[in-house]
């Protein structure tokens, strides 16, 4: 498998989590730039369980295939609800919520190809 | 009742949160949440799969799980009772992670896979940590302010 869908996965959450951590030691709300790379994010996670769900069609299996499934589940929830909990959010601490999403989506990375290391990084 | 103390000091100039759930505390609940939905779905494939393989470092999983399943809920409903019971659960957890972490390390044999809490957490970054003394020092924050408000 190609693997340039988790590594623009973890670039884009990591620079996601940089510019959220800067809004909140700038004291800044959740404002439109945020919630748009938030965007990007999900969309790149929404193409690799697309990618991942064809790989399993075509019959590859990996190990760990009950963990995989899990993963394939929750990946797409995680920008989602840091979105919804982060907007609800008034203050600096909205930021904040967000950049544990771009965190998680990279260490989520990270995970995947331990458990299928056909998910090249 | 509170015994009497001294005024409590000013709060600073942004206005105080209304909730365990809103200022840092939604930090704290997002990643109390991801806790929690990583930790229960390892736990149920682990134990679902293979528990005969680890089954104390499984059990303790399952157990983390519960821990944080329970900080998630009580504190985003943050009744003094959720507070109670939120303050209780922080402190299970601390002394999980300091009595598992010590435990992996003295006797590895026991852990041949990891938990959550396996070396202090240090497979997750040491966060199962850090984050119940954060949750212990939000709700004293929360306690301090209701007994200031009763005297």
């Amino acid at each position: 498998m190609n693997g340039a869908v988790p590594t623009a996965i973890i670039v884009v959450g990591l620079a996601l989590a940089g510019y959220a951590l800067l809004m909140t030691a700038l004291n800044r709300r959740t404002g439109l730039g945020l919630l748009a790379v938030l965007g990007v994010l999900e969309i790149l996670l929404l193409v690799l369980v697309g990618i991942i769900v064809a790989r399993l069609v075509g019959g590859g299996r990996p190990a760990g295939l009950a963990t995989l499934i899990g993963y394939l589940i929750a990946m797409p929830f995680v920008p989602l609800a840091a979105g919804l909990w982060g907007a609800m959010e008034r203050s600096r601490w909205g930021p904040a919520v967000i950049a544990v999403a771009g965190l998680a989506a990279a260490v989520l990375m990270v995970r995947l190809h331990e458990i299928w290391p056909v998910i090249r990084v | 009742m509170a015994p009497p103390e001294p005024a409590p000091s000013p709060e600073p100039a942004a206005p105080p949160p209304d909730s365990t759930r809103t200022g840092p505390g939604r930090l704290l609940i997002a990643v109390y949440a991801l806790f929690a939905l990583s930790a229960s779905a390892r736990a149920g494939v682990q134990i679902a799969t293979n528990f005969g393989h680890a089954p104390v470092a499984y059990s303790l999983s399952a157990f983390a799980a519960v821990v944080y399943l329970l900080a998630t809920v009580t504190l985003t409903a943050g009744s003094p009772t959720a507070r109670r019971i939120a303050v209780l659960s922080c402190s299970v957890e601390l002394a999980g992670v300091l009595a598992v972490g010590t435990w992996s390390l003295a006797d590895p044999a026991t852990f041949p896979d990891a938990t959550v809490w396996s070396g202090y957490g240090s497979g997750y970054g040491f966060v199962p940590l850090v984050l119940p003394i954060f949750g212990l020092l939000w709700l004293r924050r929360w306690s301090r302010r209701a007994r200031a408000r009763q005297t």
